[in-house]
Order: structure tokens, then C-alpha cells, then sequence
């Protein structure tokens, strides 16, 4: 018995019609979408998606006029300050009442007795003006009696060192892995490293500083201003810090200046914020000033990490051992372990964390994951060296994943390592200057989950909102929640008003670990693609046609009984307009994605300057949606990996217990001059359905990839983050010499 | 920053009566003079001083703008702002050093606000003396932090019992140009080669940087005429290129005449507590020929004496190679 195979076609479905040919009714199948199966449209049949479309929010922002949570500005509202303890440790006095009676100064108290790390808030003032404000800190009566502290290892670890916690200063390390196993392995190998490779505590440097603004005067209702991750995470902190139920309070989050993992909750300035809006009965307007923000909003763990690998003459990766310290202040700090990415037949390690009195690490784009990265792409890297290998040929041996290996031979050809010199042993320190390329690559898991609820309205005038209680960190989520809606409904970008940052529109996931597009896009898609079933059944009434039959195009619909503009399609709705709810779609997320990357430096023989002279970056996302923003997420997350690679560093003085970075002079962040020619590419090979967020994935592996091209370009290994010109000029002068 | 009054002198005279007139060193809050403002709005919001006043000169009409004297020689006000100079393109040959100089500074913001008086009297950049709660000896402390503590960007000249390095860009370039500093004070005028103009922390009060009282005004900074066909750089390196200080800088000024060296002036920038004038390196250039090897033995004796910290041992190199570079590019390695 043999039958035909039914056709398939993803998000279609075939439906029997009755067509009028030549005046005769005739029934025939026709494809349709299948408006039960949220799947976007094909991707060559997209006007906006996949496109590169400027952000909708863009001309507000350029122009100012973007209200961020530090511009709000309401009747009668207070501002508030906080006095930072400038040692590591102290017992703290505060006399509040001349700051009480300073003028305009309607509220002064002390925090804390004893502080439990740099730079913890010891104070807090509110006023009728900032100026106000801080004349009242300044009235602050303060005494401040040192104790012991631990700032950096030597001092944690060292004999009789005042703990931190109760159980010592150095964690319980975790173990795994069989000792003789990887020493037999490394007994095969032919080449072995063993090396330290060290990074510094870095800063999420967030332009708009963390903040809350309160607007409560008393009663029953609240309104909350955050610069924050999670519209929705802040409302239950903030009523418990008013005295309300959570029903009484709305978090607003209209634009963010940046978060990058650091601004989850209500966090210190929201709650203080909170309790002396509840107290005065007023608003309350509490923004760290960026001494605060350096010392008192978390960071991105230090690490110190011991690593000895080998491989066989072929270049596979037979055994790595490591011992990893994570540096996390008062916290424990982050690190996804080694080997990381790549695969190592036989492993062994140690993870520890080694406590201070630092203000605690907290999530920071991919925690954990640059300090790995940046260890294993450079042991990586040393063992192709040592084997006299081709540095991609060395990773090819050594990766899994399929995206992987094309990834690296794209990257390598756009970065032009096939006609680089230093393919197989690096330059040298001869001469002025010396150009290396280098490589890296990451993997992130993503996906979505079934968190949000999307509510699109069409009115019969014709405006169409999507709205959801989501936030826009500047990385283009109000712009593809308006996109989708209008791909679907055949508007214009303009034509659909994209609303969100507020916490009594639908639930929405917080903005971390990459998760906001997989979770948000498919909630959208699915309204869009209902209220398209909405409409399609007012026109096929209209029309006397099957639903399936409407399309819906710019023009508006138009269907076998004829066309309506959309002016005249929506007319047919009722007063009241048609509203439809979307919800989170599996099929329309995505997890897993791939990234490589590489740099191509220029270091200057004569002063240890290392110049990124161009990045590359393929990055799958699944599903593109927005390519412009696809592309700035990437370029970001490179500019942070080149900061981080050359720059950025957190420097405490131990012995006096004081901050010497707490500021944008101190601590350099990558300017204008240090940002290279950007390749920043969306891996078109992906060709999977469904959305991926790319928050975290580029910011991976870039700083690895710059250490291994300066490698690459005269010989010198550096293995301690920052590669300030300091450390590079004293490596090329100690090769010169050797 | 504390409340302060503004006062808007019309003349210097007024000015110098506006500033205190109490002998010793300014206390946290005798009045100050305000030029451009970009430091000592830093030094306000550090609250490293709180003077009850700042003395605008920007209300004095005749400090700001430069010009070039009768005899071929440069005045330039101590009110000009840093951007006039960067675009005057006539500050060409001997006087590029100063056009470079003025570039190398900061941002465009800043430059657009800053002054030459207020980039030459600029107070120390290092992160112990600008922290409220270190109490260094460059703010009335016992002790220099800096040596014992992170001194990367601290002095490997002229270091002792302070370790600062001067920040002024403009600095070395007009000592390279044998400028002179006119000061104004309550006796009236007084001028000086503005080399002498700067202390070491070991010669003049640990608690400034030159030799101003608190009721003096730097005016005016006289440029002699330079003689004819000498030419010049201004070389800074930064460890952030897009904006920073400097961690090494070179001013050079050199003639040739024939094969021969005629006259060289090589002041170093961000390596000591004053502009340094690489006087080893300076007698080995003085009339000798050109050539790759006297170059190579002008940049060694640049970095003759230094005594470089735990830190900051790079500057040596960085020195040397940055000497190198500028006599190169202007020639004292013979034709290329």
C-alpha cells in the first residue's frame, strides 16, 4: 500500500475555499496561515523583522526628553543622601542633630554601629535641595573608630586575620574530579602549561547610578520610580519598606541608564528611599552619586586561577587541573569553572572563595563567565604555542559544537588570520610595533520562560498598543514589542504604540541572564498573531469569506470579496475596540548560542600600548528580530571586553583601608579612542525559528581574544587582566632582555 | 562642596586685595582664585579645600588671549583657554610644542573651559592626595602614601619626601620654551623663568607645587622669541588614550644647523613633582652631530638618576623611548 506524503508547511495549514470561476462556485484547497500556530512569518516575507530598524524610543532619548527614574522630579519632593564609610571597617558614632537642624533638612540617621565593609552607607539625610542634602552630610557629627579589616588575599589568609564571616576567611572549597586519573592523563600529553592567570574585580559602571524615586504622601497608594532590571520584582520590597500591600504600589520604569546585572531589586538606595517617603509622607529621590556606585552596588568577581594543561602531539586537550580563587568581597563570589567551553578528556578542580571586606560581587553580564574565558582561551592558547600549532586549527580539535567550527573559519577569514604571518609561532619585540590576531569563543545558554503576558488593543480609530509590564534596559525591547505587533498586522513601526515599565501591566520576567527577548517575543507574537485572527474574522464577515482567507497587508485587508483599508477594517470593530492577550509560546524560544570572536591588535614595541585595531564578532540569536539592535548589543558587550581587557580595575590601599578607584578618573573605562573597528555580525547559519537574548554571550570571550593577539603579536604572555601599558612594556622589555 | 561667595574683581590689583593677606600656607578656607574652574571644582567636590570665596578672573578684562610680541617672541594671558591655542595653526615650528601640548589636555570640554594660569597651577592628580580620608603629606600629613603604598603614575624624578607628579601639559612645553611667569602680588609685578616658578616637594612648602603666595596671580606668561628655525614636539603618552593624564610626556625644542646640533631643550612631563628638564640629556645634545647614536645616548641619559618606585619602573623605558621618539621625528637622528 503506498500513499502521498501530506505536504508540510511551518506555520500554514490548508483549508478547502469556494472560488466563483466564471460564475460558477467552485471549491478548491488553498495554504493559509494557520492563525492557531503562533509562528512569526517566514523570514523572507518580513518587512520589519529581521531588519535593521532604528529604535522607536531613539529621537526621545537624543532629545532628552526620556524621563529616567534621576529626572523625575515631583511637588515637594525630598532628596536624599548617604554618607559611604570611607574605611574598610569601623565602629561608627553619628551625632544626626545638627544635620537636623541644618537648613531644609528634614531627616538624619545613622545606619549602622559597625560596618562591614568599604564604602557601606553609615548615614542617610534628606532635604529640601541636593545642596541642602549635603550640606546636612556635611553637619553629620561623625566618629569613626578603625577596626581590623582584610582588603586584599595576603591580608585574608593571613595568620589571626579578623574574619569576615563566622567561618573563616577562605570558603570550604568545592573538589571534583579523579587526581590519578588526570595525572595519568597528563603523562600522554606532549605538551604541558602551567601557568597563573589573574582578573580583576571589575565595575558595571551603569551611566544612570542606582535609584529609586517614592511618590507617596500618605494613603493608600504609591508610585514607585526604579532604575532597575525588574519592573515587576520591585513593587513587593517597596510596599514592605512603605507599609502597604503590594497591590498598593506601582513600579514605573520608563528608560534605564544600564544594569548589566547590578539593579535586580529595590536594592539600598530604594528601600532608604522608601522608608523616608513613608516617614515624611512625601517624595523621596535617592540616587547614588557614583562614589556609591563604585563601592556600595556590586561587581564583577576577582580571580586568582592557578591552571596546568596538556595535549597530545595531535592537539587534543588530554588532562587540565585548576585551583580557582574567587574574590567577591563579602560575597562568595561567581566563576563557571574550568575547562570552560572547551573539552578536556580528564579534569580536575578546586573552587574557593577567599572573603574581604569589599562590598559583596553580584551578577554582572555572564557572571563568572569572563574570568573563565579569559583563563581558558589563553591556556588555550599557550598549549597551540607550545605545540607550534595554528591557534584556530588548536580550537577546532578541542570544540564540540558544529556552529563552533564554522564560526572559527568565518571569523578567521573576516579578521584575515589566513594571511597573517604568526599563524603557527608568534612575532617578535624587534622593532616599534607588532600586529597580532587572537581568538575566543563562548556559548550561552538562554531561553525563555512562560512568565509574560502581552496585551494588544486595537481601538476602532485605527491605534493599535502591545503593552507589558517588561522593561527596556536600552537594549531594544520597546522597539521590537511595537515590531512584532506591526509585522503581524501589516502596520507600520509607527503605527503601533509600544508601552511597558509598568508594574500593573502584565507580568513580565526581570532583564538577566539573557532571557528578556526568548521570554517577551514569543508572548508578543502570540497576541499579534490573535488579534490577526481578530480582525481577519471582522473582515471575513465583512467580506462573507473563511477568517484564513483576510491578509492583512499595509494597505490594510483584502481578501477574495474585496479590500479594506485599515481605517476601514478597524471601523468594524465595536466602540470599545478589540483587545487580546498573549502568553509565552515554546516554540518560539530558543537555547544555546554560539559566538566567536576575534581581535586584531597593534602593540607599540616602544611604549606597551596595545591598540585594538579591529573586533570580530558571529553570534547566533536564533531568530533575528531587530538586526541594528542585535548588532549595538554586540558592539557593547565587545566595548565592555576591551575595557575589562585593557583598562578597567579595582584598586583599594590595604594598609590604610581606603577606595582608590571610586571614580570615572581612577577607574578608566575605554573612551572613544580606544574603540576599534567593530565587525559585529548575526550568525545568518542559525537558522532556528525561535528567539534568543544576546545580552551576555559577546562579552565573553573578548578579553581572552585580545591577550592571545598581543601573544600572537610579539611574543609576550600576559597573564594578569588589565594589559595596561605598564605590565605590557615591562614584558617586552624583560623578552627584549632575555 | 560647601556654600561660597563669587567675587568678581574688575582689576588684578582687586584681585590680589580679595585673597587673603595672612603669611603662611592657605588654610582649607582662605579664598582661592577661580580661573577655568576644572580643577578646582574637583578639589571643591573632594572636599579637599572649603574657601569661603573664589576670586573670578574671568571678570578681568586683558588675561585672556595671546599674541605675538614685536620681536617675534609669544604673550600669552593666563586667562586664554587651552582651545585658542590648540587652534591657532600658527603655532607652528618652535611653537608646536605648545600647540601639542594644549591638544593633549583632557577633553574638548574641558579645553574649551580650561585656562594656560589654571592648567600650570593645577594641584596633584595622585589618588592619595585627592582622597578626603588620606591624610598625605602633600595636605599637612606626616607621610607620602605613595611611596610605600600603589605609585604607578608617581614620580621616578625629584621625588621626596612627596612623590606627586606635576599634571600640567602645558608645563613642560613652556619651560621647554624658556617662558617667563609674570606674578602679580600686593608689592605688584615680579617675573621669573617659569622653570623657577615650580618647587620640589624638597625645596619650596610641601603644600603646593610652585612658588605663588596665597595673594599672588599667575598673569601672563611671556614666551621669548625662539631662534630662527627651531623646531618642536610635545609627545604624551596616556594609559587611556581617549582621555587622560599623562604617564610620560616629552617637550622638545631643537635646532640644527648643518649637521650639527645648535641647541636642544628637553623637559619631561608626568615624572616628577615639577616639569623636568633632562638636563644629561641636554649637555650630551648641546652642539654635537647628529646621528642615530646620539640620539640613542640622549634618551639613555633622559632616565640617568631616576629612582623609580615599586611601581612604577616602566616610566624608565617609557621615558627613554619617548625621548628617543621626539628627537627622531624632529631630526636629531640625522635626515630619514
Amino acid at each position: 500500500m503506498s500513499f502521498m506524503q501530506e505536504e508540510k508547511r511551518p506555520g500554514k495549514k490548508k483549508i478547502k475555499t469556494t472560488r466563483v470561476v466564471n460564475g460558477l462556485d467552485v471549491e478548491e484547497e488553498v495554504w493559509v496561515d494557520d492563525l492557531e500556530a503562533p509562528l512569526f512569518k517566514p523570514r523572507e516575507e518580513c518587512r520589519l523583522l529581521g531588519t535593521r530598524m532604528k529604535r522607536v524610543d531613539g529621537p526621545a532619548k537624543l532629545t532628552g526628553a526620556a524621563e529616567y527614574t534621576s529626572d523625575v522630579r515631583l511637588e515637594g519632593m525630598l532628596y536624599a543622601k548617604v554618607l559611604l564609610c570611607p574605611f574598610g571597617r569601623a565602629k561608627v558614632k553619628i551625632d544626626a542633630a545638627p544635620a537636623l537642624a541644618s537648613k531644609g533638612c528634614v531627616h538624619a540617621r545613622q545606619l549602622v554601629d559597625e560596618t562591614k565593609y568599604l564604602g557601606q552607607p553609615v548615614a542617610v539625610v534628606a532635604a529640601a535641595t541636593p545642596e541642602l542634602a549635603e550640606d546636612a552630610l556635611r553637619a553629620l557629627v561623625v566618629e569613626y573608630e578603625p577596626l581590623p579589616w582584610v582588603l586584599d588575599r595576603g591580608q585574608a589568609l593571613a595568620e589571626g586575620a579578623p574574619e569576615v564571616r563566622s567561618r573563616g576567611n577562605l570558603g570550604r572549597p568545592t573538589e571534583d574530579g579523579d587526581a590519578g586519573e588526570v595525572e595519568a592523563a597528563f603523562a600522554q600529553c606532549a605538551v604541558v602549561v602551567e601557568q597563573e592567570y589573574s582578573v580583576p574585580v571589575q565595575h558595571h559602571v551603569c551611566l544612570e547610578t542606582h535609584g529609586t524615586v517614592v511618590d507617596y504622601r500618605g494613603g493608600e497608594d504609591a508610585i514607585v520610580y526604579c532604575s532597575t532590571q525588574s519592573t515587576h520584582g520591585i513593587v513587593g520590597d517597596a510596599a514592605e519598606s512603605l507599609g502597604l500591600r503590594k497591590a498598593q504600589v506601582r513600579g514605573i520604569v520608563q528608560h534605564m541608564g544600564g544594569g548589566f546585572g547590578s539593579k535586580f531589586g529595590l536594592e539600598r538606595a530604594g528601600t532608604l528611599a522608601c522608608e523616608i517617603s513613608r516617614e515624611q509622607k512625601r517624595p523621596v529621590h535617592l540616587m547614588w552619586n557614583r562614589e556609591a556606585e563604585f563601592l556600595t552596588s556590586g561587581n564583577r568577581t576577582g580571580a586568582w586561577q592557578r591552571v596546568k594543561a596538556g595535549a597530545n602531539k595531535d592537539g587534543r586537550m588530554l588532562a587540565m587541573s585548576s585551583d580557582v580563587e574567587r574574590y567577591g568581597g563579602i560575597g562568595g563570589g561567581s566563576h563557571a569553572g574550568l575547562p570552560y567551553l572547551y573539552s578536556v578528556e580528564k579534569s580536575l578542580r578546586k573552587h574557593a572563595s577567599v572573603y574581604m571586606h569589599l562590598d559583596t560581587n553580584c551578577a554582572m553580564r555572564a557572571p563568572g563567565h569572563p574570568q573563565a574565558s579569559f583563563a581558558m582561551e589563553s591556556v588555550v592558547d599557550e598549549l597551540a604555542a607550545g605545540l607550534g600549532m595554528d591557534a584556530v586549527e588548536f580550537r577546532k580539535r578541542n570544540l564540540n559544537s558544529p556552529a563552533h567550527l564554522r564560526q572559527l573559519d568565518r571569523v578567521a577569514e573576516l579578521i584575515g588570520w589566513n594571511e597573517h604571518p604568526n599563524r603557527t609561532a608568534p612575532g617578535s619585540v624587534d622593532g616599534f610595533e607588532a600586529v597580532g590576531i587572537g581568538f575566543g569563543c563562548s556559548r550561552w545558554g538562554v531561553g525563555g520562560s512562560p512568565v509574560c503576558q502581552v496585551d494588544v488593543r486595537v481601538m476602532n480609530d485605527g491605534s493599535v498598543t502591545a503593552e507589558v509590564g517588561s522593561q527596556d534596559l536600552g537594549t531594544g525591547t520597546r522597539t521590537y514589542l511595537a515590531a512584532i505587533v506591526a509585522e503581524e498586522l501589516g502596520r507600520p513601526l509607527d503605527g503601533v504604540q509600544a508601552r511597558l515599565g509598568d508594574s500593573r501591566m502584565g507580568n513580565a520576567n526581570g532583564s538577566g541572564g539573557s532571557t528578556t527577548t526568548p521570554s517577551l517575543a514569543p508572548a508578543v507574537q502570540d497576541a499579534a498573531r490573535q488579534m490577526r485572527g481578530v480582525l481577519s474574522v471582522a473582515a471575513a464577515e465583512h467580506f462573507g469569506c473563511a477568517p484564513e482567507e483576510v491578509v492583512l497587508d499595509p494597505d490594510g485587508a483584502r481578501a477574495p470579496g474585496g479590500k479594506l483599508t485599515w481605517l476601514e477594517l478597524c471601523a468594524l470593530l465595536p466602540p470599545e475596540g478589540a483587545s487580546v492577550r498573549g502568553t509565552w509560546q515554546s516554540d518560539l524560544a530558543v537555547s544555546g548560542v554560539a559566538c566567536t570572536q576575534a581581535a586584531r591588535v597593534r602593540v607599540d614595541l616602544l611604549t606597551g600600548r596595545v591598540k585594538v585595531e579591529k573586533m570580530v564578532c558571529l553570534q547566533e540569536c536564533g531568530r533575528p528580530l531587530n538586526r541594528l539592535a542585535l548588532e549595538s548589543q554586540i558592539r557593547g558587550a565587545m566595548t565592555q571586553a576591551l575595557s575589562y581587557a585593557l583598562l578597567e580595575e579595582r584598586r583599594v590601599d590595604p594598609q590604610l583601608g581606603i577606595a582608590l578607584s571610586a571614580d570615572l578618573e581612577t577607574y578608566k573605562i575605554a573612551g572613544s579612542l580606544e574603540i576599534p573597528e567593530f565587525v559585529a555580525l548575526v550568525d545568518d547559519d542559525d537558522l532556528r525559528e525561535g528567539v534568543a537574548g544576546v545580552g551576555e554571550p559577546p562579552v565573553i570571550p573578548g578579553a581572552g581574544a585580545i591577550a592571545n593577539a598581543v601573544f600572537n603579536a610579539c611574543g609576550v604572555r600576559l597573564r594578569h587582566l588589565p594589559l595596561t601599558p605598564d605590565k605590557v612594556l615591562n614584558a617586552i622589555e624583560e623578552r627584549k632582555s632575555s | 562642596m560647601r556654600s561660597f561667595r563669587i567675587l568678581t574683581p574688575r582689576d588684578v590689583a582687586t584681585a590680589v586685595d580679595q585673597l587673603p593677606a595672612t603669611r603662611g600656607p592657605a588654610t582649607r578656607e582662605d579664598a582661592r582664585v577661580l580661573a577655568g574652574g576644572q580643577d578646582i571644582l574637583t578639589e571643591l567636590k573632594h572636599d579637599l579645600i572649603a574657601p569661603e570665596a573664589l576670586v573670578d578672573l574671568s571678570s578681568i578684562a586683558g588675561l585672556e588671549g595671546h599674541e605675538r610680541t614685536p620681536d617675534g617672541g609669544l604673550r600669552i594671558g593666563a586667562m586664554t583657554r587651552l582651545v585658542d591655542l590648540e587652534r591657532d595653526a600658527s603655532l607652528a615650528g618652535a611653537f608646536a610644542v605648545l600647540r601639542e601640548a594644549a591638544a593633549s589636555v583632557a577633553s574638548p570640554q574641558i579645553r574649551t573651559q580650561a585656562t594656560v594660569g589654571g592648567n600650570l597651577c593645577q594641584r596633584p592628580r595622585c589618588a592619595y592626595y585627592r582622597h578626603s580620608h588620606a591624610p598625605c603629606i602633600k595636605k599637612g600629613g606626616s607621610e607620602c602614601f605613595a611611596a610605600t603604598g600603589h605609585n604607578k603614575y608617581n614620580a621616578i624624578f625629584g621625588g621626596g619626601p612627596s612623590y606627586i607628579v606635576h599634571p600640567s601639559d602645558l608645563a613642560p612645553a613652556l619651560v621647554a620654551l624658556n617662558a617667563e611667569a609674570v606674578v602679580v602680588g600686593p608689592r605688584g609685578e615680579r617675573r621669573m623663568p617659569l622653570e623657577n616658578f615650580f618647587t620640589l616637594p624638597s625645596e619650596g612648602s610641601i603644600l603646593r607645587e610652585n612658588v605663588l603666595g596665597k595673594n599672588e596671580v599667575l598673569s601672563e606668561l611671556i614666551v621669548p622669541k625662539p631662534a630662527d628655525g627651531t623646531v618642536s614636539t610635545y609627545l604624551k603618552f596616556r594609559e587611556r588614550e581617549s582621555y587622560d593624564f599623562a604617564l610620560v610626556a616629552v617637550a622638545c625644542t631643537l635646532r640644527i644647523d648643518g649637521s650639527k646640533l645648535a641647541s636642544a631643550s628637553l623637559v619631561l612631563g608626568g615624572v616628577a613633582p615639577i616639569p623636568w628638564r633632562a638636563t644629561r640629556a641636554e649637555v650630551l645634545l648641546a652642539n654635537a652631530e647628529v646621528g642615530v647614536d646620539l640620539v640613542r645616548r640622549a634618551a639613555q641619559a633622559s632616565i640617568e638618576g631616576a629612582a623609580p618606585l615599586s611601581e612604577n619602573g616602566y616610566k624608565l623605558p617609557l621615558t627613554r623611548n619617548l625621548v628617543w621618539k621626539a628627537l627622531t621625528a624632529l631630526g636629531a637622528g640625522g635626515a630619514r
